[in-house]
């Protein structure tokens, strides 16, 4: 049975994790993602799941064991953030192009420096060319959700690579909220049996991974790898129209809210996609043509999904929670470049905000959409890129 | 993988990288990497084998032999260029140009 549960953001990827009984989990713990392997090593000290916990020394060690775990045949899982991830880089590009199937939480934080422990999204946005699958999550029962599903993607033989959930560190991770914890068996007959491809363990069968690949076949092995991670989109939407049956949450590639009729349009990201919610529906109240689309998958990036909902929006505000300095944010350049193929195009422009944990506040959004309208009513937009939530102009 | 020097389309290769056959790396050619050729001088070679035993590439073909006495042994039968990296340490090791009288194998540039 489903039950309802007040939890944090944390606590229902720990969850999760007990759920899914990976083979292997191996950690080190980081703010703000400490609590998922706090909480996890407890239902391994109890025996709830029979999973093998490696606790390692460094996040390049975790990634490096992950992988070796999952080169062995096992189904496997970590988590951490920011300066964590920071160390597994190297490793993270070892797990994808090895399509190894990893699942890992990353609970969004700032990327020193100076030091900071809040959330944005320095850390995921910085990783986006790794190989890795990125799905977003609004809330805690998002969360959840993503990553019962993010082993069915990973697994899928068709794709077979890593993916990354993210929430936003103590935004979601920390806070308390009533969610849906389904059925463990449900979740067991969801997930499936882990097969394994290839696996070291597999005596009779010995293979090389890991080989050195040079001129004559690295760009042959780069180009499947990209033929991987497309077929995501496909997958990805699958996957959750089956956790929709199954579960009764319908999620997609991405969530359109209230855009049917939108002129004016926020393009969020993560927790802030929430409060976004609340001010369009307080302006549909006053009847304002105002609509949000919330990223969910970033990595694949469906472009023509995104292109085809954003056909009859006037104008587009991207909101990122990182700074690609030196150039516009990172979801700002995916959006723009999905609307370029447009006959007639939405002004599109730029805000970054939240960085390292900044308050967004509700009239912060009301704002954006003020400035919306200015530059609608305008036909013109005056600053394509601009901080908010900035002292000084 | 296929026979040597047929490479493959990115479909066909297996996941990720990985070499599923046992001993391909035979039919992978490795001369290509090379900038300087052995070249080995039998007339003054003692067939002591050395250069066999260091090589990190198995390119010394060895052949059945005799020696003056006429008890068998291993001889040198020539240098397989298919996987030679030409990183000369045949040259180096070799004791013959070790003494300094003679050079039984010695570097030559390679022939564009």
């Amino acid at each position: 049975m489903s039950r309802t549960v007040a939890i944090t953001g944390n606590g229902a990827i720990a969850e999760a994790m007990r759920q899914i009984n990976p083979d292997v989990v191996a950690a080190f713990p980081i703010t703000p993602s400490t609590q998922v392997v706090e909480d996890f090593s407890q239902f391994v000290a109890d025996g709830l799941v029979s999973t093998e916990l490696v606790t390692v020394e460094s996040e390049h060690s975790a990634m490096s064991a992950c992988i070796g775990a999952a080169a062995a045949g096992g189904r496997v899982m970590t988590a951490t953030s920011s300066c964590g991830m920071a160390l597994m880089w190297e490793m993270l590009y070892v797990a994808a192009s090895q399509r190894q199937p990893v699942v890992m939480t990353l609970v969004n934080r700032a990327l020193s420096g100076p030091i900071n422990i809040h959330a944005d999204h320095s850390d995921s946005m910085g990783a986006r060319d790794a190989g890795w699958l990125q799905l977003y999550s609004e809330d805690n029962q998002e969360a959840y959700d993503n990553l019962v599903m993010a082993p069915r993607i990973a697994e899928h033989l068709d794709i077979r690579l890593p993916v990354m959930v993210c929430l936003d560190g103590f935004i979601i991770s920390h806070a308390v909220q009533t969610m849906k914890l389904e059925d463990d068996e449900a979740v067991r007959r969801f997930i499936g049996k882990f097969i394994p491809v290839y696996p070291l363990l597999d005596c009779a069968h010995p293979v090389t991974i890991g080989a050195l690949d040079l001129q004559d076949y690295y760009i042959e092995h780069k180009r499947a790898q990209h033929q991987a991670i497309m077929s995501a989109k496909r997958v990805v939407q699958e996957i959750s129209d089956e956790f929709a049956k199954s579960f009764g949450r319908n999620y997609g590639l991405f969530e359109a809210y209230r855009l049917e009729d939108a002129e004016r349009v926020i393009v969020a990201i993560n927790s802030v996609a929430g409060e976004v919610k609340e001010v369009v529906d307080a302006l549909r109240e006053k009847g304002e043509k105002v609509g949000l689309l919330k990223i969910r998958l970033f990595r694949p990036f469906p472009y023509e999904q995104i292109r085809e909902a954003l056909s009859g929006a006037k104008i587009v505000t991207v909101l990122d929670r990182s700074c690609s300095f030196g150039a516009y944010g990172p979801l700002f350049t995916e959006i723009r470049t999905a609307l370029y193929d447009l006959p007639q195009k939405p002004m599109v422009y730029n805000r970054v905000y939240g960085l390292g944990g900044r308050d967004m506040l509700m009239n912060d959004i009301e704002a954006i959409f003020a400035e919306s309208k200015q530059y609608q009513q305008n036909e013109t937009v005056d600053k394509v890129f601009d901080f908010i939530g900035v002292r000084g102009d | 993988m296929k026979a040597k020097n047929v490479l493959m389309n990115w479909q066909e290769l297996p996941i990720g990288g990985f070499i599923l056959d046992a001993g391909s790396s035979v039919d992978y050619e490795t001369g290509t990497w090379r900038t300087m050729k052995p070249v080995w001088h039998k007339e003054y070679c003692t067939n002591c084998l050395t250069c066999w035993v260091f090589c990190p590439e198995d390119a010394f073909v060895l052949k059945e032999g005799r020696r003056p006495s006429g008890k068998p042994r291993s001889e040198i039968q020539e240098i397989n260029l298919f996987h030679c990296k030409g990183c000369g340490l045949c040259v180096r090791e070799c004791p013959v140009n070790k003494k300094g009288q003679k050079t039984a194998i010695e570097l030559a540039t390679e022939k564009i």
